[in-house]
């Protein structure tokens, strides 16, 4: 069964709006420095005392690590000892369909809250350090510095490329039994990590969902942020980075003085509880300020960036109807049986090359037009963040066709987690599923169209000011030297409202 | 040509019921109202000059529960059903298990050849359908898995992972404090005399 794709109003609302922005963005003089406008959560009235108790005191956070624990052991129970039928057990459609949907759409309101509570990080920290709250002194760990070869995200980016592999090409979605295996496996990595680094390495380094949700929170109009950066400035201390007799240290390394960007930080809370200042609060922020100001991308984290703008535009491909067919017939080609993964590895490692080569060659363009005033390798890293908004809504878009149609009847799972009992579901189940919305389907499509049109927005408005940056003021990245690059933001965006105007395969 | 076999086992996940959600198209078990068919586990696969479909009733058999397998096997060239005899065997899917048995051994009935089977004890096995074609011998291997797979293998692995690195650590750190305390005892005794 699949559902319908975007029609073509949704289409043709997102091509004009690349239109007149594409024409806008060429035309248009250098852009000036952004002034944005923050909003302190907790300098608000009557809800600002209760935002500043309720972050200044780890029992909410303990107790959303409690319930999200209990979750996350019930996906374990019931995908080992459960029905195999995956629509039937709550470890897969809980993990799939709900979760693995629902945590990009919610960066877009909360930034990386999801790190804050994540469950293999709690179990791993409970485990390691043998207590629920608090500092542990001594930390049960070896506090080992992470081999500098590993001190990147390449790991994350492999782990990100494995998980797709195996969601994906495996079909671990379908399987309540890889499912929970899958998520032990995550259990152990987190805590073999924990033993053996400094801080919390895992989440840091090798996290492949901590670093989309980091990458996407750069997006997110939430960020921790000192208040008065002046106390920061005067601070020796660094309790927010160090910790305190109570608080464990910034498990990332981070700085609340000089933090500029929500890539690392896991929303964890340590340094509002730990500031002895109590200068650190949440706030409110336009969604695309820390895109356009801050974030300067590395070399390995441009590599992440566009890794994630590949393959989330392959999971897309791989829902098409069409795909099936591609992949019998390569299959025949190369002779590959069974499961075919030998074909689906390959559809993958070319879906990543192509969409990587097609940035390569924009890029190489906007080095040649600017006669090489900054190194390809500097231009290539520099000019990566613009394709973010543009995986980011992307994803947004696909995955909320996932939750709006897949995520019902989680009521009756709740009920019947390990499924005992039941039968797969039959086709007018499934089509009753497919009908009943969570939210009208023209509302669905219209916010498709609206997540597009703003991650092309924001990819141009971030191509405009990175051109600005990069560049001194003569060599300005701008007019008609942005060519190539609106070329780039202009074929990803096309090629994704393309896909999302495909009718896409239900997951189960 | 000598031999032909393909194995299309997949590894431990192989009982996933999404075996080719994605990869082939179709969910590997799907479930007909009208029809009242079964769920069904789906494999696909080609060798030499053929192109077949393995399919088992049900998706996830139990021991004592009757069941079949269905093949259907076409002509990569031209698409022409194969039309001779099929015979199926099973054996353990375990390293170093030689005991075969034989199943049955079947025409075509409208194109597809079915065996049916009853299997007393849960465990992984696997199905082979042989038959010749061209005067080579062609054997298909279907990985079968009757009940459902034994949760202790996940949990007993974590667990032991956990503890072994967890003792490890407690080992090495308890080491290390030994060694601080006996450096910072000689200091003492150096330092008074």
């Amino acid at each position: 069964m699949t559902h319908p794709g975007l029609p073509l109003w949704g289409g043709v609302v997102v091509v004009t709006a690349m239109i007149i922005g594409s024409l806008w963005a060429l035309r248009a003089p250098l852009p000036g420095r952004v002034r944005a406008r923050y909003l302190e959560l907790a300098g608000l009235p009557v809800i600002g005392p209760w935002i500043r108790r309720l972050t200044a005191s780890p029992w909410p956070l303990l107790i959303f690590k409690l319930l999200f624990v209990a979750l996350f052991l019930l996906v374990i129970v019931a995908g080992l000892f459960g029905t195999p039928v995956p629509e039937r057990n709550l470890a897969t459609a809980l993990t799939w369909n709900l979760w693995w949907t629902g945590l990009i759409v919610a960066v877009f309101f909360l930034g990386s809250a999801w790190c804050a509570v994540c469950p293999w990080d709690a179990l791993a920290s409970w485990m390691v350090r043998r207590r629920l709250w608090r500092r542990a002194e001594p930390a049960n760990s070896l506090h080992l510095r992470v081999p500098r070869a590993l001190r990147n995200i390449w790991p994350a980016l492999a782990l990100f490329v494995g998980l797709t592999w195996l969601e994906l090409g495996v079909g671990i979605t379908t399987s309540p039994y890889g499912t929970a295996s899958l998520a032990l496996l995550m259990v152990v990595l987190t805590t073999v990590s924990l033993a053996l680094f400094e801080r919390k390495a895992f989440c840091r380094h090798f996290c492949p969902v901590g670093r989309t949700v980091g990458f996407y929170a750069q997006l997110a109009p939430v960020e921790l942020r000192p208040i008065d950066t002046d106390t920061c400035t005067r601070c020796t201390s660094l309790e927010c980075y160090h910790g305190d007799r109570d608080v464990e240290p910034c498990p990332t390394h981070l700085v609340m003085g000089s933090l500029t960007q929500n890539t690392y930080c896991t929303s964890c809370g340590n340094c509002v509880q730990s500031c002895p200042h109590g200068n650190v609060s949440w706030r409110l922020r336009p969604p695309s300020v820390e895109a356009v100001q801050g974030a300067r991308p590395h070399w390995d984290e441009a590599w992440f960036i566009l890794g994630l703008l590949a393959l989330t535009a392959f999971h897309g491909i791989t829902m098409m109807p069409f795909w099936s067919d591609w992949m019998t017939r390569f299959a025949r080609v190369i002779g590959d049986s069974g499961q075919l993964l030998w074909s689906f590895s390959i559809g993958l490692a070319l879906s990543l090359g192509a969409s990587i080569l097609f940035y390569a060659l924009c890029v190489a363009l906007t080095h040649r037009i600017t006669s090489g005033a900054l190194s390809y390798k500097r231009l290539f890293a520099g000019l990566a963040f613009v394709a973010l908004p543009l995986a980011f809504a992307y994803h947004l878009a696909h995955n909320l066709n996932h939750l709006v149609r897949e995520s019902n009847g989680m009521g009756a799972l709740f009920a019947n987690p390990l499924g005992l009992g039941t039968q797969p579901l039959s086709d007018a189940e499934r089509h009753l599923r497919h009908m009943d919305l969570i939210i009208p389907q023209d509302l669905l499509f219209a916010i498709q169209a609206a997540l597009l049109v703003f991650g092309f927005w924001l990819a141009v408005i971030v191509l405009r000011h990175r051109g600005r940056d990069l560049y001194h003021k003569a060599q300005a990245l701008a007019g008609w030297r942005l060519a190539p690059m609106m070329v780039f933001v202009v074929g990803i965006t096309g090629f994704h409202l393309w896909l999302l105007m495909q009718p896409m395969v239900m997951r189960m | 040509m000598s031999r032909m076999r393909i194995s299309v086992i997949v590894l431990a996940l192989w009982a996933a019921p999404g075996l080719a959600h994605h990869v082939l198209g179709r969910p590997a078990y799907s479930l007909s109202e009208d029809s009242n068919t079964p769920p069904s586990m789906e494999v696909e696969t080609q060798i030499g000059d053929y192109f077949v479909t393995f399919m088992a009733f049900p998706a996830f058999p139990r021991p004592n529960e009757p069941g079949r397998v269905n093949l259907y096997a076409t002509r990569i060239d031209d698409g022409t059903p194969f039309q001779g005899e099929v015979s199926f065997t099973v054996r353990d899917d375990h390293w170093f298990s030689g005991d075969e048995e034989n199943l049955g051994r079947q025409g075509p009935d409208d194109n597809v050849y079915r065996q049916g089977f009853v299997f007393k004890e849960q465990g992984d096995y696997i199905v082979s359908a042989h038959f010749e074609s061209g005067g080579e011998p062609y054997v298909i291997d279907f990985p079968l898995r009757i009940g459902d797979p034994s949760p202790v293998g996940p949990i007993g692995i974590t667990v032991a992972v956990i503890l072994s690195v967890l003792v490890g650590v407690s080992l090495v750190q308890r080491k290390r404090m030994q060694r601080l305390k006996l450096s910072s005892h000689r200091e003492s005794v150096r330092d008074h005399g």
